[in-house]
């Protein structure tokens, strides 16, 4: 059965090639959109961590944005 | 506060990438089995008729997301909206995912069913021109230094790039070509039996959730690259 | 509403349009021959000499019991149910080609209802449908 799924009437070759390349790009793409976004996340929390203490709560307070990155950033910490 | 401030989209960009993420596999499963194993052989084409199930969804993808961002474009241009500009940068690269693997898989759809791996025929033609014309926008998108026409040069190559978008649906109906005219229309019945129909909409629908996953990632990174930026007026 | 600035950039987005479509039209109207992807054999028919001997492609039906082969060359009759067309091929013919199926030949005309292809590809329709189905669909006919 395993073997007629590959084979797929002589045409394996034809589908399973464009479903894994459908899929490998696929990957690819959330890869690096997945890679750039936590990049981007922890720059902001390391620029936020060099302002002062007090400056930087109010910060969090008055911007969701920020509270929300903060958050995640120190779930992972 | 505003509806379409960035804070209160991050929060639903937040839930919906979590939404995607626990609901994804189940459907990319089901949609598998479908295309791969449950949906019957063509009664010409045999299994290669599996092919469709990624195919024709990523063309169609490759086409509504260029004229999303045409629209998009020229609505930024006139407007000047933010999150319009936003939109249009974190679509476009998804665009042109599709468009090259509706191309490739077509291509290897070609070759055991007609014979060939690529004809100059006029929807293969234009399909690939959109695919340039992706790459154009991406391109001037990235690279242009010149931020103050940006939106024009954008507006630019999003109008001429859609004046191709019916070109690519009606060439099948006005030319002949060697690709075959469409199954499903907007009105009017499909000539797909419904057994290739629900795999098709399946595979349609996991690779729409993947491409409002990918989308929702990117608009959440140029929010944040906003923010960065701004941190020292905070 | 419309403040002076948003009219100028309306403005510029018209004239885009405007020149685009001009440049269209100039490039389908030069392009019109080539766009056709393939010609029919009735189309060969009433064509003037000088197609003979130049490359062109040729789409139409295969005509129903009319496909001779022998160990070196394929010969067929392609049809648009109104002319005829004679072709000769030697090479493999893709797996969908048959009778009373779509094909599109390449190749050089001999004369107007003589061809003789040096590529041959099958031309399929928009209908998908399970075996099954299909007898069915032909028992009622």
């Amino acid at each position: 059965m395993i073997i007629e799924l590959l084979n797929m009437g002589g045409y394996g070759f034809y589908i399973w090639t464009s479903f894994l390349l459908v899929a490998v790009f696929c990957f690819l793409l959330y890869y690096k959109t997945q890679k750039t976004l936590k990049k981007y996340e922890k720059e902001l929390a390391l620029e936020l961590e060099k302002l002062p203490k007090e400056h930087r709560k109010r910060i969090a307070r008055s911007s969701k944005v920020i509270s929300s990155i903060l958050a995640s950033q120190n779930k992972l910490s | 506060m505003n509806f379409f401030s960035f804070g209160n989209i991050i929060i639903y960009i937040d839930r919906f990438i979590n939404f995607i993420n626990s609901i994804f596999f189940v459907i990319l499963i089901v949609g598998l089995t479908f295309a791969l194993i449950i949906s019957p052989i063509d009664y010409l084409q045999g299994d290669t008729v599996r092919i469709m199930y990624v195919h024709v969804p990523s063309a169609w993808i490759g086409l509504s997301i260029f004229s999303i961002i045409a629209i998009s474009t020229i609505l930024n241009y006139i407007f000047k909206i933010k999150n319009l500009f936003l939109l249009l940068k974190s679509l476009a690269p998804i665009g042109l995912l599709f468009t090259g693997l509706s191309i490739v898989t077509g291509s290897l759809w070609g070759k055991p069913t007609w014979g060939t791996w690529w004809a100059w025929d006029a929807r293969l033609t234009s399909m690939l021109v959109l695919m340039l014309f992706y790459v154009l926008f991406i391109l001037s998108l990235k690279y242009l230094k010149d931020k103050e026409n940006l939106p024009k040069i954008l507006s630019a190559i999003s109008i001429l790039g859609v004046i191709n978008i019916p070109i690519i649906k009606y060439s099948v109906e006005w030319w002949s070509t060697l690709h075959q005219p469409a199954s499903i229309k907007f009105l009017g019945t499909s000539s797909i039996h419904y057994s290739m129909l629900i795999p098709l909409f399946l595979m349609l629908l996991v690779l729409l959730l993947y491409c409002a996953l990918i989308f929702l990632m990117k608009y959440k990174t140029e929010i944040i690259k906003i923010k960065k930026q701004n941190i020292k007026r905070l | 509403m419309l403040t002076k600035k948003i009219k100028t950039r309306l403005l510029f987005l018209l004239s885009v349009i405007f020149i685009t479509l001009l440049f269209l039209t100039f490039i389908y109207l030069s392009l019109k021959k080539n766009i056709l992807y393939f010609k029919t054999p009735s189309e060969i028919f009433i064509v003037d000499e000088i197609m003979i001997n130049s490359k062109i492609r040729v789409g139409g039906m295969v005509k129903k019991d009319s496909i001779q082969q022998n160990n070196k060359e394929i010969k067929f009759v392609l049809t648009d149910y109104k002319k005829e067309l004679i072709v000769v091929y030697n090479g493999a013919v893709p797996n969908l080609f048959s009778e009373e199926r779509g094909a599109v030949v390449e190749g050089k005309l001999n004369d107007k209802s003589y061809l003789i292809a040096d590529r041959i590809l099958a031309k399929h329709d928009e209908n998908y449908m399970p075996p099954e189905m299909k007898k069915i669909l032909e028992n009622a006919k």
